[in-house]
């Protein structure tokens, strides 16, 4: 039998990646998926707990904390559409003159990789001779 | 120092501090940058982190009772969705991090069903599908086509980052460990049988226990019957027979929830309970049984007379009291485990105990919607 303790670390691991995750990418869709993963590990916290106790008020949590995430998402979404809008890119450094007074700002030293040029279309080298036209094609054109 | 020092245990959070840096280093290779980005490395790491934090709660937790069902489906959803979010961190493409993602939700709706949480599961899906389909829209519609970006193949401070988050769940882990030390109780540290007392479902009432009150219901059912106190010709059974039955009845019931007699002895649960346990649910079902225990003394008053002699007693009202006995002991029966109707219960509990918090969330959620509105609404001209 899986003891209510193997929840709870598996739980606080998928917590911590999402933290990792939101910590750290700068996408600001992935950081929204990474805080919904850490809502999910939440969520299986008071699954754990409701079957622990034997009553279904963590599964009520749970249904509360599915309902406060799609307002989360609602919100979020339409930010990301006006961010989008004004910056033309996802990326949240882009918003970082938002930063406390004092903090120097981050810059991005290392170049990206350069995008790797598309291969050239390919050219079929002539084989034999051009054939000579014939009187009715002469005509024709 | 002093935190090791606590712990009774100090291999062990060794051991955690190993995964924990290791997890760290194995992010630190896979998460996106324009140089130096490993992925053999950072997913050998990680997998090496996977593999000493599984030995440290196998060791730490370890498995009660031998159930390989629970046990294999445990291990795959809690897989799946641990490495299918380790895919969603690090992965570039942000379309790919959204399947991902939609992984870890089928592995948490899995953990939920073991969990026996049915509606949750179904209620989870259907929202999280809507979810990532909206996602993935936003990932088509504002997403460059092609090419690095700033986004996507750069990360902020990666190594600080992961080190961060995983000590943070180093210490979950850690807390969590030392919490197990102080519920269990200190006499039965020791012998082998101490990791029974926090298995799921809480165990305030053992196999044991649960079988003699499902027989002592069935037999229950018979005493409560009219031919019992009926001739015995008729019956079909001798006075013999339906003593032999009551002092069955009378002996399991003692064993299990105890005796009153002038001073209260206890009964198996009782005993068990009081060391160990001091949750609202044991105090429940400890309420139930001394119910039981009270209700009890209805065959030997008032029934037992009857099996000599039917006018020596009222035989309608000591039935009423043996129906009325038969549905404590089913319900004492019944205890630690979660009703089988998981969404009516759901409903009855949200609309009866919880329904200022259900008009509370709606109007979060109108609040959100009318938020989204105004927020994407686009004024005047556009730029």
């Amino acid at each position: 039998m899986i003891t209510v303790w193997h929840y709870l670390v598996v739980a606080a691991v998928l917590f911590g990646i999402g933290l990792v995750g939101f910590l750290t990418r700068r996408n600001m869709i992935t950081m929204f998926l990474c805080a919904e993963m850490m809502l999910q590990g939440v969520a299986i916290n008071f699954a754990a707990f409701a079957r622990y106790h034997g009553n279904l008020h963590g599964q009520v949590f749970v249904l509360f904390i599915v309902a406060v995430a799609a307002c989360e998402a609602g919100i979020a979404l339409a930010l990301f559409l006006m961010l989008y809008r004004r910056a033309k890119t996802l990326d949240v450094s882009s918003w970082q003159e938002l930063r406390e007074v004092g903090v120097p700002p981050t810059v991005d030293t290392e170049s990206l990789p350069p995008v790797p040029a598309e291969p050239a279309d390919p050219q079929l080298s002539p084989a034999g001779r051009k054939p000579a036209p014939t009187a009715e094609e002469t005509v024709r054109v | 120092m002093t935190l090791v020092a606590a712990s009774p245990n100090p291999p062990a959070a060794g051991q955690l501090a190993l995964a924990v840096l290791l997890a760290a280093v194995g992010f630190f290779l896979l998460l996106p940058k324009p140089r130096g980005r490993s992925v053999a490395g950072g997913t050998a790491a990680v997998l090496a982190a996977a593999a000493v934090l599984g030995a440290w709660a196998h060791q730490r937790f370890g498995e009660p009772a031998p159930d390989w069902v629970g046990k294999l489906l445990f291990i795959l959803f809690s897989t799946g969705a641990v490495g299918f979010g380790t895919v969603l961190v690090v992965q570039r493409n942000p379309a790919r991090g959204a399947i991902a993602f939609a992984f870890v939700i089928l592995s948490t709706c899995g953990l939920f069903l073991l969990l026996a949480a049915p509606f949750l599961m179904a209620a989870t899906i259907i929202i999280y599908a809507g979810a990532i389909i909206v996602t993935f829209l936003f990932v088509l519609m504002l997403s460059a086509a092609g090419g690095p970006s700033d986004e996507n193949d750069r990360t902020r401070e990666p190594l600080l980052g992961s080190l961060a988050g995983f000590a943070f769940v180093g210490l979950i882990l850690f807390t969590l460990s030392q919490t197990q030390d102080s519920v269990t109780p200190a006499a039965a540290a020791d012998s082998a049988d101490w990791k029974r007392l926090s298995p799921l479902p809480a165990p305030v009432l053992t196999p044991e226990e649960r079988h003699t009150l499902a027989e002592v219901a069935g037999k229950l059912d018979e005493v409560g019957r009219d031919s019992f106190y009926g001739d015995p010709a008729v019956a079909g059974t001798t006075r013999q027979e339906r003593m032999t039955l009551l002092t069955g009845i009378e002996q399991a019931l003692e064993d299990v929830v105890g005796k009153e007699q002038g001073t209260v002895r206890p009964g198996s649960i009782e005993s068990r309970l009081a060391g160990y346990r001091s949750d609202l649910q044991a105090r429940a079902v400890l309420e139930r049984a001394a119910a039981v225990r009270r209700l009890s003394d209805v065959l030997e008053k008032k029934v037992e007379p009857m099996v000599g002699d039917r006018a020596a007693g009222r035989p309608a009202e000591a039935q009423a009291e043996v129906r009325k006995l038969r549905d404590e002991v089913l319900l004492l029966h019944g205890a630690g485990d979660l009703p089988a109707r998981n969404v009516g219960n759901l409903g009855l509990l949200l609309y009866a105990d919880h329904l200022l918090a259900v008009e509370l969330a709606g109007t979060l959620l109108l609040v959100a919607t009318i938020g989204a509105v105004a927020i994407a609404h686009r004024k005047g001209a556009p730029r």
